[in-house]
């Protein structure tokens, strides 16, 4: 039977994607993050804490290096001999990059992440047996491990704190890996409301957690195949492709005057993600 | 000096080998107790950490591998030695072998299965285990076959199991013997069991003989493939400092050589305890000992030519990993690794040495002890030096936890190897005999040449 | 007709040999030294199969066969079920990727060549086997045996000639 199969789609199941396979439709989830505008304040990761149940450890696992933030802001500093260094302080914020070529997918033992439909990095948590090689793997190390079951630890989640738990989201156990989902819960929601009526999901119907608090609209999320999105348009106007290893427009001149760029895309894991240059100080 | 005495009687073979399986030293059983705290403080650990979760072994998000994995590989190529004894000089008809062998394959199949419970303990969700094996289920959910993990899954438990049977097939005619000539109880039961009705007819050994050489030759490529899948773990991953090209044949040449040194620390303790002097030769610790020293050889020009190789690379990412390990907070344990597995070995060059039985000792624990130290510092550096800034200069110091179980492996090995020696004969009677046999035979070839000169 | 068997003990390879090569050039009655001549040995030793004639061995046919029954099952296994129900894209690669896919195809042929190499041992020696009606523990010690049945007729002759060769020790099964 899968013999039989194996043989039908042949061709099909030789596409290497995404460099020569048709993009993904109706839907493409990407976000582009104006680093401009960032702040640095981490509303997006206070934010991501609350709508995705990720644990708060404590300052003493915090030390130990076992914090979960999904969404984290680094932080760089300029080291051109200012009076306070600050003053060339460089925020970005990081998380899952959901890869159309992740990395991470082809090393889990289990298949426990894969690449859906709508162009997202999945994570399965019930079949997770906890290897950890997709972070060994992930050149952006935005996996995170449950280390230890944080449903039972003490003060993760204090008692009547229990209450504003996300009941759309699974709260992980230990022995799992975890990471940004693009707010998956939301997207599905979305998407299954838009079938029932016979479309497809508008431009500003969904956002994610993170692009909801941004106090300064840095985040911009949608669907990268709809012409009308801002994702799209943004993507367009800073001539990233996402398809691409290597940029036209940083082909021709070494360096383009566009901001968007993508990271690490030198090592072909075509992420969703781009940032715009920050061009401004952040403390003038 | 000689390899073995020729006029030794068959008989006294039989005598003398057996005798291992009822009363050795007292040292026996010292070695045995102290095998058996120690692993029972990794299993300690091992409740511990089930219950509590991954974190008491203090690795963090960044550093998500630590000493279970470089104890793995130290296990896996523990295991590789015994084929090289078995496999390959016996293609090559080295028969300095036929006495040693018989334990080096022992040692195989129980490194083997110590490496198999590192990545036991490694997983976070060790009651979900099975999800690796790609066992028929209603769902159609299969492992994922892309994964380096499991094509280790797959190349252990075929070495594993290949192994056990070609220790097992090599090992029929002795239960025989053991067979004949024990006494009544529980063993006899066993070896009568084992030994299947061997009774040593043409028609057997005939077929014994094809069955071996051609086991043998399966085992020699399996081997190399089995340490290149572990080296492609690393490899095929991405990471800087992992993702080099000379990695397997690394891998191998590491494997052959950590198991090399165990050998001679197993020989000597075995050679003690046991009282097997007229076997296990200082002739033949001699030939291991110039074997291990080539292996080593080989290794350091492969470590060189992995730093030259990242060295003159473009790759400024794996540079820095480089650069990180032999001036940053691993630097002890590199140029430990260095001294011990590069420059340590040259007195294994000097012939006054190679048949020292204390310093050969000493030698073979510290070149083990180097071989452990390359493993985890292939796994550690990468992790604490990355492509992403985040990540750097995070070095996370492995917690007791981590360390209890790389000494409980040991403690479980020992005892498991301490158990198969004193319940199997660990050198192999039938084929000393063959090669006593042989050996008087081309002498008294000699003997009647002389004579006809006369 | 029913037929007995006789054992005969002998302390090296050449005394046995020349044993057989008389066993093989007379003619008894009952006793064909092809089928009812079997020497045992405590060791391998090549002489043996040369003074008995070329016997063949077919363990290398099961090898052969199990190793590429292996591999065809692995490759199509691995392929089948990557191609399944759960067609399920990882990492760009295709869904049916070659390089992993012969990685493992290479260890299942070895699996199955070590395996039925076993098997086949097994059944061309005729392990596990039952104890044959005569027996020495001294054949695994250092002694050569050579075991012979025959038809009572030729009993006679055959015990003349391992005493004529100076056996060490005789045993005969006792008549029915």
């Amino acid at each position: 039977m899968s013999v039989g199969t194996l043989l039908e789609n042949w061709s099909e199941f030789r596409h290497f994607h995404p460099v020569d396979d048709k993009p993904h439709d109706p839907y493409k989830w990407a976000m582009s993050i104006d680093l401009d505008t960032c702040t640095g304040c981490n509303a997006c990761s206070v934010a991501c804490y609350a709508e995705n149940n990720i644990p708060v450890v404590g300052k003493e696992k915090f030390q130990h290096g076992q914090q979960m933030h999904w969404m984290r802001i680094e932080r760089y500093w300029s080291e051109d001999d200012r009076e306070f260094p600050d003053q060339g302080a460089q925020f970005l914020p990081m998380m899952c990059q959901q890869c159309e070529a992740a990395p991470c997918e082809t090393v889990c033992p289990v298949g426990a992440t894969n690449h859906t439909a709508d162009g997202l990095n999945s994570q399965i948590y019930n079949r997770c047996i906890g290897s950890r090689y997709c972070s060994a793997n992930c050149p952006f190390k935005v996996r995170y491990f449950n280390w230890y079951d944080y449903p039972t630890v003490d003060n993760v989640w204090p008692a009547e704190m229990t209450r504003q738990l996300n009941p759309d989201v699974s709260v992980r156990g230990k022995g799992v890996m975890e990471k940004c989902t693009f707010c998956v819960q939301r997207l599905r929601a979305v998407e299954v409301t838009a079938k029932s009526e016979g479309r497809i999901v508008r431009e500003g119907e969904v956002q994610t957690a993170c692009q909801q608090a941004c106090p300064s609209s840095a985040i911009s999320f949608g669907n990268l195949v709809d012409p009308e999105s801002r994702v799209h348009k943004q993507w367009a106007a800073q001539q990233v492709v996402l398809e691409a290893d290597e940029q036209e427009k940083n082909k021709e001149h070494g360096t383009s005057e566009l901001r968007g760029y993508r990271i690490l895309e030198e090592l072909r894991p075509y992420p969703s993600v781009m940032y715009l240059e920050q061009v401004r100080e952040s403390a003038v | 000096m000689k390899d073995i005495r020729e006029d030794i009687a068959w008989a006294k073979i039989n005598k003398d080998v057996l005798v291992s399986l009822e009363n050795p030293r007292k040292m026996y059983w010292v070695i045995v107790f102290s095998a058996l705290a120690l692993f029972s403080v990794g299993v300690g650990c091992e409740v511990y950490q089930y219950n509590v979760g991954m974190g008491v072994a203090n690795l963090n998000n960044p550093n998500v591998w630590g000493l279970y994995i470089a104890t793995f590989i130290f296990w896996i190529g523990m295991s590789h030695s015994g084929t090289l004894l078995s496999a390959i000089l016996h293609l090559m008809h080295a028969d300095w072998r036929k006495p040693i062998y018989r334990f080096a394959e022992a040692m195989t199949t129980f490194s083997l299965m110590t490496a198999g419970l590192f990545v036991m303990v490694h997983i976070g969700r060790l009651w979900q285990f099975y999800y690796a094996f790609p066992y028929p289920s209603e769902r159609w959910v299969w492992p994922n076959f892309q994964s380096p993990l499991l094509w280790d899954a797959m190349a252990i438990f075929t070495y594993l199991s290949s192994s056990v049977l070609f220790l097992y097939v090599g090992m029929i005619p002795d239960l025989a013997i053991c067979r004949d000539n024990l006494h009544e109880g529980w063993r006899k039961k066993l070896y009568t069991f084992l030994a299947l009705g061997w009774e040593g007819t043409d028609r057997q050994w005939r077929n014994f003989r094809i069955t071996y050489l051609t086991i043998a030759c399966f085992l020699i490529p399996l081997a190399v493939s089995v340490h290149s899948i572990v080296a492609s773990d690393f490899a095929m991953s991405q990471q800087p400092g992992w993702h080099v090209t000379s990695f397997p044949p690394y891998f191998v040449a590491g494997a052959l050589y950590s198991g090399c040194a165990a050998i001679i620390t197993l020989f000597i303790i075995l050679r003690y305890v046991f009282k097997f002097e007229d076997y296990m030769t200082k002739s033949i610790l001699k030939k291991t000992v110039r074997l291990t020293f080539a292996i080593a050889m080989v290794w350091t020009y492969l470590n060189a030519v992995e730093f030259a190789a990242v060295w003159y690379g473009h790759d400024v990412d794996a540079k820095q990993v480089l650069i990180q390990k032999a001036t940053g907070p691993f630097a002890p344990f590199w140029w430990g690794m260095i001294f011990c597995g590069s420059v340590l070995p040259l007195i294994l060059a000097f012939k006054r040495f190679q048949t020292n039985i204390p310093v050969l000792f000493a030698v073979s624990l510290l070149l083990n002890l180097g071989m452990w130290l390359e493993r985890w510092m292939i796994v550690a550096p990468t992790f604490s030096h990355g492509y992403y800034p985040w990540v750097w200069d995070n070095d996370q110091w492995p917690s007791l936890v981590q360390w209890g179980m790389v000494m409980g492996s040991f403690g479980w090995f020992t005892l498991l190897f301490m158990i198969f020696c004193k319940v199997f004969p660990s050198v192999s009677m039938y084929e000393v005999k063959e090669m006593v046999y042989h050996r008087s035979l081309h002498l008294k070839k000699d003997e009647t040449a002389e004579q006809g000169a006369h | 007709m029913s037929k007995r068997h006789l054992l005969a003990m002998f302390s090296n390879f050449d005394e046995a040999e020349l044993v057989v090569k008389e066993l093989r050039s007379t003619s008894i009655k009952g006793f064909n030294p092809d089928d009812d001549l079997v020497v045992k040995s405590p060791i391998e030793h090549p002489e043996v199969e040369e003074f008995l004639g070329d016997k063949p061995v077919y363990v290398q046919w099961f090898t052969l066969f199990g190793a590429l029954m292996g591999g065809l099952l692995g490759f199509f296994l691995i392929s089948g079920s990557q191609a399944g129900f759960y067609a399920q894209m990882k990492g760009g690669k295709p869904i049916v990727p070659f390089p992993p896919n012969f990685v493992l195809t290479y260890e299942m042929f070895i699996l199955g060549g070590v395996y039925i190499s076993i098997l086949g041992f097994l059944i061309c020696a005729g392990l596990p086997a039952k104890r044959s009606p005569l027996y020495s523990t001294s054949v695994s010690e250092d002694k050569i045996a050579i075991l012979v049945k025959s038809d009572d007729g030729g009993i006679s002759a055959l015990k003349a000639i391992f005493t004529k060769h100076q056996a060490l020790e005789i045993q005969e099964e006792a008549g029915k």
